[in-house]
């Protein structure tokens, strides 16, 4: 890996985030620890709101943090904190150190070296995003709010209106090989109105993350989808209790996939913890289905170089044509479960690497939304959901739901305080159609989805 | 403490109305245990200071980790320019605001040492793996947080407060016939002392986490459809919370966005139904001596016997709508500007005997354990995940379901409240409660309760 500093964070500090990593790694050494690992980031956010028409708030802010990971005779210590003193550091790897005679031995606890290491391809850093204007911003929730107010005259209230800006730098070092920095920009307006009519209110919400500012949705565009999808929900009721298709909106669709992720984690997989685990080569979903989990993936929210422990990022199929095909993980499950990590550890200053997704999605179909709300006789197309609901270990699904009826392929009121549960497997193989609008506006994605079945309740 | 007093002139440089300063530093330890071994010993310490300058309903927030006087001053001057002028304010006089103590822990948690907070994840690993041979899979947490804060505003208050909180909490997967598996989670801690753990013993948490894995194997669907349900007491306050809390919290209300603004003095629930947000219980996961923008913790009735009484308003909500604040202003971190949030929710008790409630029930579902729970402060559809069930058949308890949610509307739920239990009880101080992207500790508690025709989300029949 390459060490690449910002001139950003060089002109605001003495030493760059991988020379603290680095000096921390010889820190932990002099501690007594046999190997370490030092990972920091250093973030500026810059924000606003506005409410019918002013400005509501302003925030802005720069943030840093160092976590110390060691292994001394085999045990696992961690420590971490924001001071960048050389004391700062110091305390840092003597707690570490001292943290780590208190955890048991473990013949896994090691740190990845050799060819596991690398960079692929870098994440996406736009220097305009950087160079932000914070009238832009003021401009861009203004115009995403008047926008919102001119779509449908129930809608008049707001919850919020926002855009802003997220620039993260991070490095890591290890005592193992591993070093390199890597940047992210993300730009984000967002729009909550309300609507309201006889007495009832309903909010939606639209927002558009990019990490290229010329990529970010218009924020007319934002406010406008956010409003008409408020004012569609007027007038929302409960249907009966019944067994109908589900038809999940994109991000729905996303949060669907969510629920899936727990039960690929290796971890869980290698305690026979997940409904998965002993489904690794079986065809577990309708053919339809191809889910990647994609640290290299242009555009992607979650691309990046190397994961939090500084291994190469690669691209897992997860699930292939209805077929599991792998499991996500880190270094020191991959060794407990005799796998080998596929570059995913999530990584925060102030935590233990621990299995994640990066860009986790859904290959996309070939019907349109349309075609699909077209072809469905019965069904709730599920627009905004409640709770967490999904369950890795015992592959239960049950949410709240607020969407739109369907019958006879056309939308026919409304639809709140129902749920949509099911057995996960069972859902996965029943999905029938997948759509060709696949949007990676979050790190999880999925296109619209139509399961054929589920059970749904409400009266 | 003159930079304090140089950061509140810096913030109000450009005319702003109201300068705060809030000063943070956090120790916090975790350890984790899995797989029987402990995995992990760690500890964090961070120190930051938020600045906020206020004119009108406009916030300027600005932080700083920077904690040099040159790094500050511009942390206050960025806040600074929510206001667009120049002005000298003058000096602030401070005074301390004198505190109560609802939470008196004389031992720092983060001065315990890490050997005795290692021991309560091995008992509690023990104990559940001890309860049934089918428990093959535990895991084991404790983490504690030693938080002190300064606050300080151009009202001239000053207020400091030490907020210690731990946690243990036990997860077990129970393995039955035919690859079943099952979950049972429990836990709790406070604002206590590390001596609570001598009477809420680890084991106990640990065989009750086992308790519920093995209680549920060989659960049948939950049914689904309207129901009548009865709520065992504690953890089951969550229905609080999401059903009315959160639509209570005077953002929401001053921007007509909640379904209950403009409802105060209305009938909302079943006169059954009295509730209280509590920031005074003694050493409550949710209480406060101060809240994080100096104002003391209060006890707010919020619904008496069905009417709707009151809000609850952080500084800026009640200056706005000429309120007073309810001591319900809190924030994650000093990265966060504070908004209205809850401390302690909970449902004052009845007066009827819950075995009694229970003989009542023809057809329904007794619920005992419950997972998370979320809300739409606007159409006031709630949901919370029911993770112990079982089916109610001429009063007694019968087979275990899985798989249940409950869901309903706010007002509605509450309005079907048709027996409430003399049992109060908090939940044993296990919640996190999330709005906005900040997450704070919270309390909840309900006594054993009974609603009519609540929705039931589950694949059964």
């Amino acid at each position: 890996m390459e060490a690449q500093v910002t001139e950003q964070t060089r002109k605001d500090r003495g030493a760059s985030l991988l020379e603290v990593c680095d000096q921390l790694v010889k820190l932990a050494k002099k501690a007594g620890a046999s190997d370490s690992e030092a990972y920091a980031e250093r973030t500026r956010e810059s924000s606003v709101k506005v409410r019918e028409g002013s400005v509501e708030e302003l925030q802005q802010a720069t943030s840093k943090g160092v976590g110390l990971r060691v292994f001394a005779a085999g045990r696992l210590g961690f420590a971490y904190g924001t001071d960048f003193s050389k004391d700062g550091l110091r305390g840092l790897a003597q707690s570490a150190v001292s943290l780590a005679k208190g955890a048991a031995k473990d013949p896994f606890n090691e740190l990845p070296r050799g060819s596991q290491l690398g960079r692929g391809p870098e994440g996406g850093y736009d220097p305009a995003i950087e160079d932000i204007d914070p009238a832009w911003k003021l401009r861009a929730a203004h115009a995403a709010e008047r926008a919102a107010g001119q779509v449908d005259r129930r809608v008049r209230k707001f919850d919020s209106t926002g855009a802003g800006d997220f620039l993260a730098s991070s490095a890591i070092a290890s005592s193992r090989g591993a070093s390199g920095e890597s940047r992210a920009s993300y730009a984000y307006v967002y729009c909550s109105p309300v609507a309201e009519a006889d007495g009832q209110l309903q909010t939606a919400s639209w927002s558009d993350t990019r990490r290229r500012l010329s990529e970010l949705q218009a924020p007319e565009e934002v406010g406008r989808i956010a409003a008409q999808r408020a004012a569609r929900m007027l007038g929302a009721r409960k249907v009966k209790t019944q067994k109908a298709a589900i038809i999940f909106e994109p991000q729905q669709a996303a949060g669907f996939l969510a629920g899936l992720s727990g039960a690929v984690n290796g971890d869980l997989v290698h305690k026979k913890s997940s409904f998965l685990a002993k489904l690794l080569g079986k065809r577990i979903a309708s053919e339809q289905v191809t889910l990647v989990d994609d640290a290299t993936l242009a555009g992607g929210l979650a691309t990046r170089p190397f994961d939090g422990e500084g291994v190469l990022s690669q691209r897992t199929v997860v699930i292939d044509r209805g077929v599991l095909k792998n499991f996500l993980y880190d270094t020191y499950t991959a060794r407990k479960a005799g796998a080998r990590s596929t570059g995913n550890a999530a990584r925060g200053w102030s935590s233990l690497p621990r299995i994640g997704t990066s860009n986790f999605v859904l290959d996309r179909g070939g019907a349109s939304a349309d075609e699909i709300v077209r072809g469905t006789k019965r069904g709730l197309l599920v627009t905004a959901m409640l709770g967490s609901g999904a369950s890795a270990v015992t592959g239960e699904y049950s949410r709240g739901a607020n969407g739109l009826w369907i019958e006879d392929g056309q939308i026919a009121h409304a639809v709140q305080e129902v749920t949509v549960s099911g057995s996960l497997l069972e859902l996965l193989q029943a999905i029938d159609a997948v759509g060709n609008d696949l949007d990676l506006r979050s790190s999880t994605a999925a296109p619209t989805l139509r399961i054929a079945e589920a059970v749904i309740s409400g009266s | 403490m003159p930079l304090v007093e140089k950061l509140l002139s810096a913030a109000m440089s450009r005319g702003a109305e109201f300068g705060e300063v809030y000063v943070e530093r956090a120790t916090t330890t975790a350890v984790s245990l899995d797989e029987g071994k402990v995995r992990s010993a760690q500890v964090g310490a961070v120190t930051g200071v938020g600045v906020r300058a206020i004119r009108g309903a406009q916030v300027g927030y600005a932080y700083s980790d920077d904690l040099d006087e040159a790094a500050l001053l511009r942390t206050a001057q960025t806040a600074a320019l929510i206001a667009e002028g120049n002005r000298d304010p003058g000096p602030v006089a401070l005074s301390r605001t004198p505190l109560p103590t609802y939470y008196q822990v004389k031992q720092p948690l983060a001065g315990i040492d890490v050997a005795r907070k290692i021991e309560l994840v091995r008992e509690a690993d023990a104990a559940a793996r001890a309860h049934d041979r089918r428990i093959r899979q535990v895991t084991a947490g404790y983490a504690d947080q030693t938080r002190e804060i300064l606050v300080a505003n151009t009202l001239g208050h000053l207020a400091e407060d030490r907020q210690d909180l731990c946690r243990l909490g036990v997860s077990c997967v129970a393995f039955g016939k035919g690859g079943e598996r099952r979950t049972g989670f429990y836990g709790g801690g406070g604002r206590v002392d590390f001596r609570f753990f001598e009477d809420f013993s680890p084991a106990q948490v640990g065989r009750e986490a086992a308790r519920q894995a093995v209680a549920t194997l060989g659960a049948v669907p939950a049914p689904a459809g309207p129901q009548t349900v009865v709520l065992a007491p504690g953890w089951s306050g969550i229905l609080l919370h999401e059903a009315v809390g959160h639509g209570l919290e005077a953002d929401f209300i001053r921007k007509g966005t909640s379904l209950f603004a403009g409802k105060l003095g209305d009938k909302v629930a079943s006169e059954l139904v009295t509730v209280i947000d509590d920031g005074t219980v003694a050493g409550g996961r949710g209480s406060l001596n101060v809240d994080d923008e100096g104002n003391p913790g209060e006890r707010k009735v919020l619904i008496e016997k069905g009417v709707l009484k009151g809000y609850l308003y952080d500084h800026l909500n009640a200056k706005l709508t000429g309120q007073r604040s309810t001591g319900s202003g809190r924030r994650q971190s000093f990265r966060y500007a504070p908004m209205p949030r809850m401390t302690n929710t909970y449902l004052a008790p009845g007066d009827q005997a819950p075995e009694e409630i229970l003989r009542g029930v023809r057809k329904g579902l007794y619920c005992r354990q419950f997972g998370g729970g979320q809300v739409d402060i606007s159409n006031g559809n709630f949901v919370f995940e029911i993770s112990e069930a079982y089916l109610i058949d001429e009063g007694e308890i019968t087979r275990p379901v899985k798989g249940a949610m409950l869901i309903g509307v706010g007002p509605e739920a509450l309005k079907n409240v048709s027996a409430v239990g003399s049992d109060a009880s908090l939940d044993p101080g296990l919640g996190t409660c999330g709005k906005d992207g900040q997450s704070v500790p919270v309390g909840v508690g309900l006594p054993t309760v009974r609603i009519d025709n609540v929705t039931v989300g589950g694949t059964g029949a």
